[in-house]
């Protein structure tokens, strides 16, 4: 040993378990921080790399007031005419999916090599193959593709290189990204048959490209045919839903540009750089980076947690050791050097193991995203700001843990070394439970506001972020209070059943509160945060669910698969298809509705609202299917006022905007523009009640939107019902297999599904936070039995077998386990609430729900995690050597 | 023979390794107060090896405290090789003991995690010394209590016996003016005990160390040049050059001639106590 500093080495050597069950929530928390950084980095670059690649050269994008809104066909010329447009292009978009496999057709005469551009297509269209060639057990296979059908004489802005074959000239031709070929097995002049908006359709592989920046856009394809045929297929006979366009000049003259394309075109036009676009999808990932982040940081803080915690114990554990160097010399500054080097080195190691873990866990995140949570995601991307950041946070943590701890050891009084821990244990301080009860009520605070905040803000996810935080502090300060009443009745059954040693583990749990109550706090933490995650989960969902048991007067519904209103391009159904169920003799009826998604709902005098969903049907067909309550008039009134033109608005966007029935409201969309009234207001949590509700003809001559989004069916009987979905499902499943036909029991668990999905993400990290504090009850238990070795000797003695002195140390462990078991649901159902109040004051009608379940659930978990955590602390306790107990200084 | 009259120097000599004057300790306050040391004024001469005794309560142990300056007394003064030690503040008081003072504690504590030389090395490396002549004097030092076939042992593979030899070692590594001893013997066999006592004997008469011990055992407090009883925190008597029987004939008659208050049941138990420990005690 050279100096005093290479004393903390040696220290955390000399305890290696010690120092691996520390360091475990450093391991975890940074795990943490890099998978959630790693994720959030590769789900940007998946869409910054999106957009470079299928924008390529455009300056500027203009596209309906929806992801896939529709532009009138004659923006794009009034696009061209526009002064500083180089060139512009138009396209209409759709989502297709392959079904079964190809067949090799006999090969054909290759096609003369790529065609000069701008030649004029033939003219020559390929016509349809009837629907309904396809054999009823076909499947859709696969990710989906995303079509683009354009002009093929237009340029091309896109950032491709053709690898193989050609680009698609004429008729049903089409290119695919080469990655999603290979994927699937496809090459180029093989014929392919796809799912699309008007049944299943068989196109020609004429060539394959790749984008140069490599676009891995979690496995979905991209590919472009020829645009009338592509309108053709996609049910968009008019229009376009996105124009493209270049600028001949600078910077400047694209701002230029686009402020006049803004005063020039239809209202509801968008018109924004590429940039801006990408921004936009990046600030709508915001928010769920901002809860990612949350979880991630809560590990850490666990991780913080359980150094602190650890840290106490050792110094008091060494407080003799520390009293004697004191004596011969050391400073206090020494001192708390030494400890805080401990913590720092401890901290390093713990960050390398975890950023290995926490690749890993990257890797594990980006497949959840991509196959549960379908957000399209590609390969992970390393960045070296992310490792920085983990290492930053891990060290941070780690010595942030050890402060208080290290400067407790500083102040160790010299004649420590004589008297050890004699008369040292310190009584829980009134103060401190005054400042945690504060810091709990700012902390409520806090939570409230990161649920009611409309934006989730960093400055609001901060606030949340600290407000949890704060709580967590409070209860750490307020429980040592509550710790002996707490031992005193979870207790009771313990000393009932097993007698002496449940008392003595009671006075072990009891002894140190600060102690017990640290440990239990970093159980209640991770506990806490599943109850209230869980609590706002169910509480939507149940609120979900009495509206559809309310309100679902309908027998079947008909939607695309993978059906998210506002997720990606809208997916439409064949219009033919209503026609054909409506001919089913047992449907009584067959209602159309109509969705779009918009950034911007109507308000009074044209005023923006928040992001909702438009949504249209026609009054008398939607009445018998649904029954939802309207307030401010009757049902009869309100549909009759629908087909005059009014709209009905959902209570969210009621309160928001602050309507009420008979007020002024004025719709804008690209196709048109007029002032109407508020016919009722719709009691509804779908979508959060940011819904507007209006007839077909309403949406159609404001929105332009022609093509039905969803068909709810009722049967003529109670009896014929399950007629009717035999036949719809025959018809559907041969005919459309991009849709799906789903009774009420199935539109329930699809939606009770999609809600657990979207919490997946987040119980995985909470799990995380779980795990940690697993090793901090480890941590407490073998200091306990290291305390306690002299009075295991004396019971070993007097005759206590080992079993009976293992059971001893289980049941401390068991009751803090509850206790922190206890503290998380009711620490996670005020969280949960706080968090719920805060967000229904913008969804109306949702009431909280105390999830009882996992409420029960946590419980026994706390349970199973004490008595897991006992396993090695009993085993070393009932191995101890009677005689060395006894003596035990 | 054992007087009650507390030893009186008029005036600081030379040759004065410390002194107090009217020490007082208390603890606690008002109906818990308990007087720990009560007026205690002491000399002791450089070069000397003094033992402490007294029952349990005395205030023996506080005094050991109050003199490494492990604690500061309520009232009174203190002054090691002329240095007072009132005024000092943590920092001063920190770099006295290192520099000043060497402690030999009952339980040892020796760092688990280093070897017996790095033990004995430990208080230069917490000055930040660690030149070659201090490693010397750490080998010489371990020579001298018999260890250096076991420098690089850990305390874990040492005798009580051995582990307390290298904490001496310890204490005497930065040349201290006053080696503090507390029940040095107290966790040792009689054999390890005795050995340890010959080495701190040795080391007085042929090194010239300074040493106070505080020590139960008459036969410990025997070897030792004066022994200084206290009582009730104040000293009730000395004994100088004394053997063990001398030793525990006093500490019984100190205990006996009381403050005219005598105590039956304490006396019975201490007079059986030292029975106790005078059987076990070898014979000188």
């Amino acid at each position: 040993m050279r100096s005093f500093a290479a004393l903390a080495p040696r220290q955390l050597r000399a305890r290696r378990l010690r120092a691996l069950l520390t360091a475990a929530g450093i391991v975890l928390g940074v795990a943490m921080i890099l998978g959630v950084l790693l994720l959030s980095a590769t789900i940007q670059r998946t869409f910054s790399d999106l957009f470079d690649s299928i924008y390529g050269r455009a300056d500027l994008v203009v596209s309906g007031s929806q992801a896939s809104g529709s532009l009138r066909t004659s923006t794009l010329h009034e696009v061209r005419r526009t002064e500083g447009v180089a060139e512009a292009v138009g396209n209409v978009q759709a989502r297709f999916d392959l079904i079964e496999h190809t067949e090799r057709p006999p090969p054909e005469p290759e096609p003369p090599a790529a065609a000069p551009e701008g030649a004029p297509p033939p003219g020559a269209e390929g016509t349809a193959p009837p629907p309904g060639a396809a054999k009823p057990e076909d499947e859709v296979t696969g990710e989906p593709l995303n079509v683009a059908g354009q002009d093929p004489g237009a340029a091309d802005f896109s950032d491709t290189e053709t690898v193989a074959g050609r680009k698609p000239r004429h008729g049903r031709e089409i290119a695919l990204q080469q990655s999603w070929a290979d994927a699937n097995k496809i090459e180029v002049g093989d014929r392919i048959r796809l799912a699309t908006p008007s049944g299943t359709e068989r196109l020609e592989v004429v060539g394959l490209f790749k984008f140069t920046t490599g676009l891995d856009f979690g496995g979905q394809g991209f590919a472009t045919m020829p645009l009338g045929a592509a309108r053709e297929i996609m049910d968009k006979p008019r229009g376009y839903d996105e124009v493209q366009l270049t600028v001949s000049g600078g910077e400047d003259t694209i701002q230029e540009v686009r402020r006049r394309l803004e005063h020039s075109l239809e209202r509801g036009a968008k018109v924004a750089t590429p940039d801006a676009k990408a921004d936009e999808v990046e600030s709508q990932l915001q928010a769920f980076n901002v809860i990612l982040y949350f979880f991630a940081a809560m590990a850490l803080f666990v991780g913080g947690f359980l150094i602190f915690n650890s840290f106490n114990m050792t110094v008091l554990q060494r407080i003799r050791e520390i009293g004697m160097l004191r004596t011969l010399g050391s400073t206090r500054g020494m001192i708390v050097r030494s400890v805080l080097i401990e913590a720092a080195l401890l901290g390093v190691a713990g960050t390398v193991i975890g950023l290995a873990l926490g690749i890993a866990l990257a890797k594990g995140l980006v497949v959840i995203t991509r196959e549960v949570l379908e957000v399209p995601v590609g390969e992970l991307r390393f960045t070296w700001w992310a490792l920085l950041a983990a290492v930053v946070t891990g060290v941070g943590t780690s010595v942030a843990g050890a402060l208080w701890p290290a400067r407790r050891a500083g102040r160790t009084s010299p004649i420590r070394a004589v008297l050890g821990t004699e008369g040292l244990r310190s009584r829980p301080r009134r103060r401190r439970a005054a400042i945690g009860v504060v810091l709990i009520v700012l902390g409520l605070g806090g939570a409230f506001w990161l649920g009611a905040a409309d934006e989730t803000t960093s400055i609001v996810a901060a606030a949340g972020m600290l407000g949890t935080i704060a709580i967590f502090f409070g209860i750490a300060m307020v429980s040592p209070f509550v710790i002996k009443p707490m031992v005193s009745v979870l207790s009771w059954p313990l000393r009932r059943v097993f007698g002496v040693e449940g008392r003595l583990a009671a006075d072990a749990a009891r002894s140190d509160p600060g102690r017990t109550a640290a440990t239990a706090t970093g159980l209640m933490i991770g506990l806490s945060l599943v109850v209230a995650v869980n609590s706002i989960g169910a509480s939507f969902l149940s609120s979900i669910e009495d509206e559809f048991d309310r309100s679902f007067a309908r027998d079947l519904t008909v939607q695309p698969r993978g059906f998210a209103p506002g997720q990606g391009p809208q997916q439409t159904i064949d219009r033919d298809l209503r026609d054909r169920l409506a001919k089913i003799p047992e449907a009584a009826v067959v209602a159309r509705e109509r969705f779009l998604f918009t950034p911007n709902l109507p308000g009074p005098s044209g005023k923006h609202g928040s992001e909702g969903l438009l949504f249209a049907f026609k009054p008398d067909e939607y009445d018998p299917v649904d029954q939802t309550d309207i307030e401010g008039a009757s049902r009869e009134q309100a549909f009759d006022r629908l087909e005059r033109g009014w709209v009905t608005v959902g209570q969210g966007q009621a309160d928001e905007a602050g309507l009420e029935v008979g007020d002024r409201i004025r719709l804008q969309g690209p196709s048109g523009s007029r002032h109407t009234h508020v016919a009722g207001i719709v009691q509804t949590v779908v979508f959060g009640g940011q819904t507007i509700g209006m007839s077909l003809d309403t949406l159609r001559d404001v929105w332009g939107v022609n093509a039905d989004s969803e068909l709810a069916l009722k049967a003529t009987s109670a009896d014929a019902r399950p007629i009717l979905e035999r036949k719809v499902e025959r018809i559907v499943d041969r005919h459309y297999p991009n849709l799906a036909v789903l009774s009420n029991d199935e539109l329930k668990s699809d939606v009770e599904r999609r809600v657990n999905e979207q919490f997946a993400i987040f119980y995985a990290i909470v799990a995380v936070a779980v795990f940690a504090s697993l090793f901090g009850i480890v941590n407490t238990l073998s200091m306990s039995v290291i305390e306690r070795t002299r009075e295991i000797g004396v019971l070993r003695a007097l005759g206590a077998n080992r079993w009976q002195v293992r059971r001893q140390v289980a049941d401390e462990s068991l009751v803090i386990g509850l206790i922190g078991a206890v503290l998380g649901i009711v620490v996670g159902a005020g969280l949960g609430w706080a968090l719920l109040k805060g967000l229904a004051a913008g969804v109306p009608g949702v009431v909280y729900e105390p999830p009882l379940s996992t409420m029960a659930l946590v419980a026994v978990a706390g349970m199973v995690l004490g008595l897991i955590a006992s396993v090695l602390p009993a085993r070393r306790a009932a191995r101890l050597d009677v005689i060395r107990a006894l003596s035990y200084e | 023979m054992a007087s009650t009259q507390p030893t009186s120097i008029e005036s600081a000599t030379p040759t004065l390794a410390v002194r107090t004057r009217g020490l007082t300790k208390l603890y606690g306050s008002g109906e818990t107060e308990v007087r720990a040391l009560d007026g205690a004024s002491i000399e002791i001469a450089r070069g000397e090896m003094l033992a402490i005794m007294g029952p349990s309560g005395s205030g023996k142990s506080t005094l050991l405290h109050l003199l490494g300056a492990l604690e500061s007394p309520s009232s009174g003064t203190i002054e090691l090789a002329g240095r007072r030690y009132e005024g000092l503040d943590d920092a001063e008081l920190t770099a006295l003991r290192r520099d000043t003072i060497g402690f030999v504690f009952q339980f040892y504590n020796l760092l688990a995690t280093l070897t017996a030389e790095e033990n004995v090395l430990l208080p230069a490396l917490i000055a930040g010394r660690r030149d070659e002549a201090m490693r010397a004097r750490a080998g010489e030092l371990l020579a001298r209590v018999g260890l250096s076939a076991r420098a690089d042992h850990l305390p874990s593979e040492l005798s009580g016996g051995e582990q307390q030899r290298v904490s001496i070692a310890r204490a005497l590594l930065m040349r201290p003016e006053l080696v503090l001893a507390d029940e040095p013997t107290g966790n040792l066999d009689s054999r390890s005990g005795a050995g340890v006592l010959e080495l701190l004997s040795e080391l007085n008469s042929s090194e010239g160390h300074t040493i106070v011990m505080v020590t139960h055992d008459p036969s410990a407090a025997a070897t030792a040049g004066r022994v200084l009883f206290l009582r009730d925190g104040r000293v009730a008597g000395e004994l100088e050059g004394g053997s063990t029987q001398r030793v525990a004939d006093s500490f019984a008659s100190l205990e006996a001639g009381g403050d005219g208050e005598p105590d039956r049941t304490r006396i019975g138990r201490v007079a059986g106590m030292l029975r106790d420990v005078l059987s076990r005690a070898p014979s000188r």
